[in-house]
Parts: structure tokens; C-alpha cells; sequence
């Protein structure tokens, strides 16, 4: 009897049966590939990061190291289990020659390196430990993935010839994210080119398991041990960085898995409350020759259990081979997954298909609930639900003098049946806003304002000046001020000095904190909370350092400052990325403290040639590293910018397709609804136009009212979704830049047209409705 | 007298291929201005399939309907639909009113125009047969909040909005007791005597005795008729009687 029941159900109704299929099966499709893909991830990300026998603390450091005192720190701290030291041979990108290119327009920090001994390995291709042999070298895969090289070119630095052997996979600077960048030669080769460079040394440790890695941290800065490098790296954040691209993609997916989910609810509880509404009569009837509610429902669970169960399995299929996209960014970043992982990715691809099942028919079970509402008298009598109309008693034909009747009765069907219409205004105001918060974060992330939220002033090229570029890095970066103060291309510029300072903690150690002074307001970054310090007594952190040191608005830092305490208040707290996220900003003056580093951001005039002028500096101020600010951002962030932007397309994409197919559905199924009214008003003399003009007036009621609510809970509720996602680059509070051109007209035309066209398909019943054969139904 | 309504060879075939049935088989019919005509049949004879077929509201397969001198199959859809509503009034056995719509609204509907016609007028006009008719009083009433009789009454006020020149009745006493019944009878009679024509579908001979003619219908064709015109106008059981007759001389 159920096959029967189903075949027949699913023969009367192809449409909103296909529909609902390809709903779940894109719910359970995602579902599954998200899930698997999590699994595929963390085991690629644990699998390089075990091959490659990951560090866990590193700390960067110009200058000589004492081996000695070292190893004394080591043999002392139970919780060091190996250590090393490893050379980083700074080398300026122009000075990289590949064929007739060079890699001056990178802004990664490149250093070369030889293989390691004990721990850290570069790991080929295949995820197995390089040995460079002479005249080879190994390239970052970063370098493979942006086309700068590729397998067999030459390579010459300051005339000494390699050949690309390789690509190299490194657990610690794999990912875009992180500014440096590691090649890999002979150790023959590396002495024959260590002149050309700035050495710097990666002091590197593997600890025990469980170990606070903040303690270790501690405990090596008041070590005394070298530390004038960016601050130290943990094997926390290595995991992060590492997982953290294909991680917001995933993230990307299960939000889109959210809405279609929520899309497919509210189709399946439209057609069943429509479906319920026709067989109204034969529940009751069923109901009253004694069929308990529970059978019934089961009739009805019968259908919806093998749609989604097909959709299901099919979902789940599908994901596999649709994975494997996805997957190849992680293939090549980190080295195929064990089949261990790959198992348990399917059987985690497959228990996220079966909770779609299972959410599915426990929703559809919830709303056949209704069903005990059902009064079997009534049903056999009336034949269908005895519905309660009282609402707009005051918008009366009778004294309408504005609009025409068609419109009129459009408008007068809302106002009495608003809780039909709720279903398609939800499905409206989902679509505006899936169309517009994509473009949002696209808009925010790519807008020149969005790095002032992560801890960087807009500017159009910065000076650095390192310890490792320059003997006295204040004379220099005086120096270069100087230059700039006369030169006619510069706007404005200022310098921002940074330095290590000790800091009192509340039970009276000391922490190193490092602290930017200068004057911030020319470059002014976008704060978290509160503001830019105004007084000499007044310092603002990032919010790393205000986690770790549990400190807000208001609280008091206490910093050695000329040898003795300096008492601030924090003023403010802003999202930082650069320096590994712990920076501070005060504006006091003194000349104590380690030096670390001098940034000169510079404006140009506008018309400049921004280009020129930073190749110009290059060759004028040698000591100093000069990034152009948006090659910087668009090497830093491109990946992630062109991500989102290939999201907000799919996202548009999705929308169309949803708006139509819902609204088609939707209007077919109240056009089968209403069929005895149309009869009724053709009877009368109503023409199929002017019944159809009624259904446009619902639609474009609906329609505004969707648009409008969408994009105004886009421009708001939206940005805490782009909150959620954008803070996976470092930014915790950002407002939503829109471009309104987008939002307020591309956006809107586009779901109106596509309802537009979608209702005019969705009526096209009305024109063959016959009058006689629907009129007598009552 | 000229004709209002003129069916020739009527043929109406429903479904395709083996399941296909004739409802009308060479049905031809006139109906003169002012006239006021039944017709009866058992169940499936073909009653209400005429009636749509003449009013315009279903295609016929073959022949021709005539509204006056205009060909109705040869009518474009608006056409037909203007037809409808200025020139024809309906009543069906069940009230067809809309849900969304209080009693006064749904009995101006086919008259409310396009263009912003003048409703007060309108309204007084739908007031003036609401009287007549007996139910004024139960304008702003919901059709759920009036009981059967009234629902047909106030259908009958919304056939007669745009003042048509014949009014088609399927059953439109089948739902209602023989009081009410009588009563919706007596007001088609006062239509029909202000001049305007009623074409009625019924299978109870006591209503069709109110008709000046009536047809009898049989497997899809009219296989018999009656005058009743000559028979005096006061005696409504002699002419139940007539009818009774004839209805057991044809066979149904």
C-alpha cells in the first residue's frame, strides 16, 4: 500500500517532489563534503606537521647566538625535548633571479636555509625529507602556486647558478599568511652565497607534550636569551595557519549548508500543509473508521523517508567526487592524507548525509503533528479546514478608490492570509541577504580601509628598518626621515619607532611587551575599543596582548622605562595581525628599551607614481625594506580576497536559482490552492490577465517587503556573520563597507526580475483552468 | 420574439480515445429574450454541461452557440470574459463566493472596475438589491457568518450587479430546505418578469414548475419538452403534477 501511495503522491506532483530532492540532496551533498573535508584537512595538517616533525617554539634572532647559554636553558627546563639552531639567510627578492624575472615585487621575507638535522624538516613533494644536491635548489610551493617558477629553471643569485629541483612543503612558513619564506640548497651552495646575505638564526625547540607554551615563553625571555627577531612562534599557531585557508572555505560551505537547509524546511512544510489541506476529507474519513494518528502520519513519513533517503545517498555520493577539488589545494600545501584519514572522511561524509536524513523526517514529523487537529466530523462535512478570515475587515472593495480590482484583491489576499505568504517572503529575505553579505565581506576585505582594522594605517608604502638591515636603526631611520621631508613626492609620512620594554606583571615577574611609539594619529589603525593614546601616560594594545594579559580599557601596565616604572593606562584595544599579533602603541619618548624595528609609512601626492617612486626608494634607502602598500595586501590577503570573491559570485549564482525555483513552486502550488476562486472570478467575467495581475500584485508585495527586510538584516545581522568569518583573518570588529551600487540596485533588480519571471512561469495554469471543472468543489 | 440564446448541433465530448464520453450529442436549443426555461435530467444526462456550453464557460468540440447574434466560440478569451460580466449573471448550487471578501464585497466584484469607477454608487446599487432580495442589514458580514439561504440570496444580488440579460442557475436551490427554496424561486420569478431571461438547471420538478418551458435531457440530448405558459400561472401543484408527468412519460 505505501509503494502504491508513494508512486502516485510522487506522479501528481514531479515538480515540488523534484524540487524538495534536489534541496536535500544539496543539504546533504554539502553537508557531507564539509564534514569530510574538516576530517581531510585536520589529518593533512597533523600529517605534515608529524612528517616534517614540526618545532613548537621558535623565536627569530639577529646576530650571534651563545650555543653555550643555550644548551645550559635547555639542560635546565625539564620540558625541552631537542633544540637547534638553524641559519635563515635574508636575500633581497631582486637579487633572485629566475630566467629574466626576479622576485623583487614579493613581499615575503626570503631566506635561505640548508636542510635540518634533528627536527623542522623541508619536506618534498612526497611529504619525504629533501637532500639538496649541489647546483639544486628548492623552492616554497607558494612560489609554485603563484607561477613564479616552476621545475628546471635557472636560477642565479649574485652569479652563482641553481637549477629548481623541487618544491618544498614547510610546516612552519607554508601558508600565504606568514611573511617568510624558506629555500632550500646544499650546504656547499649555502656557503658559496652567504656573503650576499643578512644571517638570521631560527632558535628552534620541540617540548614535551603538555607543556604551556606561554610559560616556555616566559621562561626563555627571562632567560635572557636572543630574541630581536619578530616575537616567537608556537605550535598552536603553526596549526592555525596552516589549516586556516581551507578552513574558512569549509566554514564558507556550512554556512550555505545552514540556508539550504533552511530552504528545504520551508518547502517541505509548505507542500505538506498544502498536501494535508487537499486530503483533508480522507484523514478525516481515515480518522473516522478508527486509523490511529500514528499510521496516518506514517503515510505520509512513508514518502518523505525515501525522497530524503534517496537524496540522501545520493548527496553523499556525489560529495565524494566533488571533493576532490577542494582537496587538491591541501594535497598540495600538505601532502596527500593517509588512507586512515581518507576512510574516516567518507565515514564522516556519510554520518553528516545521514543527519540530514534523520533532521529531515524528524521536521517532517513534527509538522504532521497538525494532524491531531483534525476533527473527523468536520472533515467529512466541510471537506477542508474551516479557516478564519477575519483579519483586514477594514480594507473593503467597497471603499477602495485607489487601486484597480485586480490589484485590489492581490492586496486584500495578503492582508487576510498573511501566514501563507510568510513562506515566501522568509525564502525572499534569505536570498537578498546571501546575495548581498557575500559582496559585503567581498566589498570590506578588498576596501583600503580593512587593513586600519588589523593593525595597520593606510598608507601608500612603508620604510622598515631592522637590526638586521642596519647597525643603528635610529640613525638610519632618521636619516631616511630627513630624505623624505624633502622630497616633493611625499604628502605626509611620520616614524614609528618599536621596541622591547619590560613589563611588571601583577604577581612581580616580568614580560617582554613591544611597543610601537610614535605619533599613531598620522596613520590612524580602527579601534576594538576605546582610543588612540593621547598622552605620554596612555598606551592602546592588540587584542592578543589584552587576552594574554587579561587587561582592558582603564587597567594600568606598568613598563620599565629608563630603568624606572612607567605607569600607563590602556586607552584602547585594536586587532592586530602584523608582528604576530602582540604590538602595543604609546607615545612617550625615551631611548631605552631593545630596539626591534623603525616603520616610516609614507603618503604620496596624489597623481604620484607610486610604482617609480618605491622602486626609486629601493635603491635610495638600501638599508631599509620598502613595500608598496598594495602589493603587500594583495600578497598577503589576494588568495583569500579572490576566495571570497569566487564565493559571492557562487553566492549570486545560489540566489538566482533559489529565488526562481522557489517562486515558480510556490506560485504553482497557490495557483492549485486557489483554483476553485479563479474559478469562481472567471465565472464572473475576470480575464486570465487580470487574474494574473492579482498574482504579480502578491509577488511584488512579497517581493519588496523581502527585499527590503533582506537587505536591511544584511547590512546589520550580516555583519556579524562577516564578523564570524572575516575575524578568521584577524580583524575582531570591523563595520561592513557596502557598495551600494550592489546593494541598494544590482541586488534588489536581480531578485526582482528573477521573481518577476518566476511568477509569470508560476501562473501560467491560469490561463487553461476551465471554469466547469472546478467550479462545483466547495 | 428574437433569441437571446440560439445552441445548434451542440456536441461536447469529454476525455480522449476509449475513455472518451459524449455529454451533448447534437443538441440544438433556443432560448427567446425574457423567457424563462428549465432544464431537467437525472444525473449525468448532460443538465449542467448545457449550461456551461451556452453561458461560454466551457469550449464545446462541435457546433455553435450564439449570445444574440455574436458566435461565442469565435469570442477571444477576454471577449468571452467581457460577455460574462456585463451580459450574463451566474448562480451555482454551492454559493461561490470568495473567502477573503465580506458579504458587500463579493456582490460588487464583477461590477468594480479597472479604472476607479464609482464604488459608493455601486455600493447602493448592491444596498438596493440586497433589500429586494431580503438580506440587507448583512453587508459587512463574513460569508461564514451568514447562514446557506442568505449565501445564495446575496449570489443572486452578485449576479444581478451588472444588471444582465440573462441569468444562468445550476441547482441554485440543491443546498438549501424547501422554505428557502421557495423563496429563491419567487425572486427568479420577479427577475425574470422585470424582462430578464434565466436559464435554470434543476432534477426537482417542483422548482422547474416555476419555468415557463422546460426541457428534458437524457443520455446528452433533450429528448422532450414542456410549455407550461398555458397552464394558469397560480397553480403550482397542477403544475408540479405536469411535470411529474411528462418526466415518467420520457423516462427519467
Amino acid at each position: 500500500m505505501y509503494s502504491n501511495f508513494i508512486k502516485n503522491d510522487i506522479r501528481k506532483s514531479k515538480l515540488i517532489t523534484a524540487t524538495i530532492t534536489a534541496f536535500i540532496l544539496i543539504a546533504a551533498m554539502l553537508t557531507a563534503l564539509a564534514a569530510s573535508l574538516t576530517v581531510n584537512l585536520s589529518g593533512a595538517v597533523d600529517n605534515i606537521l608529524l612528517s616534517a616533525k614540526a618545532i613548537h617554539f621558535i623565536q627569530m634572532h639577529t646576530g650571534d647566538v651563545d650555543m653555550e647559554q643555550l644548551r645550559n636553558f635547555a639542560a635546565d627546563q625539564e620540558s625541552v625535548e631537542d633544540y637547534q639552531v638553524l641559519p635563515f639567510l635574508n636575500i633581497d627578492g631582486a637579487e633572485i633571479v629566475i630566467g629574466d624575472n626576479s622576485l623583487a615585487d614579493s613581499v615575503q621575507d626570503n631566506g635561505f636555509s640548508i636542510q635540518s638535522e634533528k627536527f623542522d624538516f623541508l619536506l618534498g613533494l612526497d611529504n619525504k625529507i629533501i637532500s639538496p644536491s649541489n647546483g639544486e635548489i628548492y623552492f616554497p610551493i607558494y612560489y609554485m602556486q603563484e607561477g613564479n617558477a616552476k621545475l628546471g629553471d635557472k636560477v642565479t643569485i649574485h652569479g652563482v647558478d641553481f637549477t629548481v629541483a623541487g618544491f618544498l612543503r614547510d610546516s612552519t612558513m607554508n601558508a600565504a599568511l606568514v611573511s617568510s619564506k624558506r629555500f632550500l640548497v646544499s650546504e656547499a651552495d649555502f656557503e658559496r652565497i652567504l656573503e650576499f646575505g643578512q644571517l638570521e638564526q631560527l632558535i628552534e625547540f620541540r617540548l614535551c607534550d603538555g607543556v604551556s607554551y606561554a610559560d616556555f615563553e616566559t621562561a626563555y625571555l627571562d632567560a635572557g636569551l636572543p630574541a630581536n627577531g619578530p616575537p616567537a612562534i608556537t605550535y598552536a599557531q603553526i596549526r592555525l595557519v596552516n589549516g586556516l585557508t581551507d578552513g574558512i572555505m569549509i566554514g564558507v560551505l556550512a554556512l550555505i549548508v545552514i540556508l539550504v537547509i533552511i530552504v528545504a524546511f520551508l518547502c517541505i512544510r509548505f507542500t505538506l500543509l498544502a498536501k494535508i489541506e487537499e486530503d483533508y476529507r480522507e484523514i478525516g474519513v481515515l480518522k473516522a473508521v478508527g486509523m490511529r494518528v500514528s499510521s496516518i502520519k506514517k503515510l505520509y513519513l512513508a514518502k518523505y523517508s525515501v525522497i530524503a533517503g534517496i537524496a540522501c545517498m545520493l548527496g553523499f555520493l556525489l560529495s565524494v567526487p566533488l571533493s576532490e577539488p577542494f582537496k587538491q589545494n591541501i594535497r598540495l600545501y600538505m601532502g596527500e592524507s593517509d588512507r586512515q584519514t581518507f576512510l574516516l572522511g567518507l565515514l564522516c561524509g556519510f554520518v553528516g548525509a545521514a543527519a540530514i536524513y534523520g533532521v529531515v523526517l524528524m521536521y517532517v514529523n513534527g509538522v504532521l503533528r497538525r494532524f491531531r487537529k483534525i476533527s473527523a466530523a468536520q472533515a467529512v462535512r466541510f471537506g477542508s479546514p474551516r479557516e478564519k478570515s477575519k483579519s483586514a475587515r477594514g480594507f473593503l472593495l467597497s471603499n477602495n478608490r485607489i487601486f484597480p480590482r485586480n490589484v485590489f484583491l492581490g492586496i486584500k489576499d495578503i492582508l487576510t492570509r498573511k501566514k501563507l505568504y510568510v513562506t515566501m517572503l522568509t525564502v525572499l529575505i534569505i536570498s537578498s541577504f546571501i546575495m548581498v553579505v557575500p559582496q559585503n565581506i567581498y566589498n570590506t576585505i578588498s576596501a583600503k580601509s580593512f587593513i586600519t582594522y588589523m593593525g595597520m594605517g593606510i598608507c601608500d608604502a612603508t620604510l622598515y628598518i631592522k637590526p638586521t638591515q642596519a647597525e643603528d636603526v635610529t640613525q638610519k631611520g632618521t636619516e631616511a626621515a630627513n630624505s623624505l621631508a624633502t622630497d616633493e613626492n611625499v604628502e605626509k609620512y611620520t616614524m614609528i619607532t618599536t621596541k622591547m620594554f619590560d613589563m611588571k606583571v601583577d604577581d612581580g615577574s616580568t614580560q617582554k611587551l613591544r611597543v610601537s611609539l610614535g605619533d599613531h594619529t598620522a596613520y590612524p589603525i580602527t579601534y576594538t575599543q576605546g582610543t588612540v593614546p593621547q598622552t605620554a601616560s596612555e598606551i592602546a594594545i592588540s587584542t592578543l596582548y589584552a587576552d594574554d594579559l587579561a587587561k582592558t580599557i582603564g587597567d594600568e601596565i606598568v613598563l620599565t622605562v629608563d630603568g624606572a616604572d612607567k605607569r600607563l593606562t590602556v586607552s584602547g584595544v585594536y586587532s592586530d595581525i602584523t608582528s604576530g599579533g602582540r604590538t602595543a602603541q604609546a607615545i612617550f619618548e625615551t631611548s631605552s628599551g631593545d630596539m626591534l624595528s623603525v616603520g616610516i609609512p609614507i603618503t604620496f601626492r596624489t597623481g604620484a607614481d607610486s610604482e617609480a617612486i618605491i622602486a626609486q626608494y629601493k635603491g635610495q634607502f638600501p638599508f631599509a625594506k620598502v613595500y608598496g602598500v598594495e602589493e603587500n595586501i594583495s600578497q598577503m590577503f589576494g588568495p583569500m580576497i579572490s576566495s571570497v570573491k569566487m564565493a559571492s559570485y557562487a553566492a549570486i549564482g545560489v540566489t538566482v536559482l533559489l529565488t526562481v525555483l522557489v517562486t515558480v513552486l510556490f506560485m504553482k502550488m497557490l495557483v492549485a490552492k486557489d483554483r476553485y476562486s479563479i474559478a469562481i472570478l472567471k465565472s464572473m467575467g475576470f480575464t486570465s490577465e487580470g487574474i494574473r495581475r492579482q498574482y504579480l500584485t502578491r509577488s511584488v508585495i512579497v517581493l519588496a517587503l523581502g527585499v527590503i527586510i533582506g537587505t536591511i538584516m544584511a547590512n546589520t545581522l550580516g555583519e556579524y556573520v562577516g564578523v564570524a568569518i572575516v575575524s578568521a583573518f584577524g580583524a575582531t570588529a570591523f563595520n561592513f563597507v557596502v557598495n551600494p551600487f550592489f546593494a541598494y540596485m544590482v541586488s534588489p533588480l536581480l531578485i526582482a526580475t528573477c521573481v518577476y519571471i518566476a511568477t509569470l512561469l508560476g501562473v501560467s495554469d491560469i490561463r487553461p483552468l476551465k471554469i466547469s471543472e472546478h467550479i462545483k468543489e466547495a | 420574439m428574437e433569441n437571446i440564446v440560439t445552441g445548434k448541433n451542440i456536441i461536447k465530448i469529454f476525455g480522449k480515445g476509449v475513455e472518451q464520453a459524449k455529454a451533448l450529442d447534437m443538441v440544438n436549443v433556443e432560448i427567446t429574450k425574457g423567457e424563462f426555461v428549465a432544464v431537467m435530467g437525472p444525473s449525468g444526462s448532460g443538465k449542467s454541461t448545457l449550461l456551461f456550453a451556452l453561458s461560454g464557460m466551457d469550449n464545446i468540440s462541435d457546433g455553435s452557440v450564439k449570445f444574440g447574434d455574436t458566435e461565442l466560440s469565435k469570442l477571444r478569451e477576454n471577449e468571452l470574459a467581457d460577455v460574462r460580466r456585463t451580459k450574463m449573471g451566474f448562480i451555482f448550487q454551492q454559493p461561490t463566493m470568495l473567502k477573503n471578501l465580506n458579504l458587500l464585497d463579493n456582490i460588487i466584484l464583477p461590477a468594480v472596475g479597472d479604472g476607479k469607477k464609482d464604488t459608493v454608487s455601486l455600493g447602493q446599487r448592491a444596498k438596493a438589491l440586497m433589500r429586494k432580495t431580503g438580506i440587507d442589514g448583512l453587508e459587512k458580514r463574513d460569508i461564514t457568518e451568514v447562514s446557506g439561504g442568505q449565501l445564495q440570496r446575496a449570489g443572486i444580488c452578485r449576479a444581478l450587479i451588472n444588471s444582465p440579460e440573462i441569468l444562468f442557475a445550476d441547482e441554485p436551490t440543491g443546498a438549501l430546505n424547501s422554505k428557502s427554496a421557495e423563496e429563491i424561486m419567487g425572486l427568479l420569478v420577479g427577475i425574470n418578469r422585470e424582462g430578464t431571461s434565466i436559464l435554470l438547471v434543476t432534477h426537482d420538478a417542483k422548482i422547474a414548475a416555476h419555468a415557463d418551458r422546460i426541457l428534458f435531457t437524457k443520455d446528452g440530448n433533450i429528448v422532450s419538452e414542456l410549455l407550461l405558459q398555458k397552464f394558469n400561472g397560480k397553480d403550482m401543484e397542477a403544475k408540479t403534477e405536469k411535470v411529474l408527468a411528462q418526466m415518467a412519460a420520457v423516462g427519467i
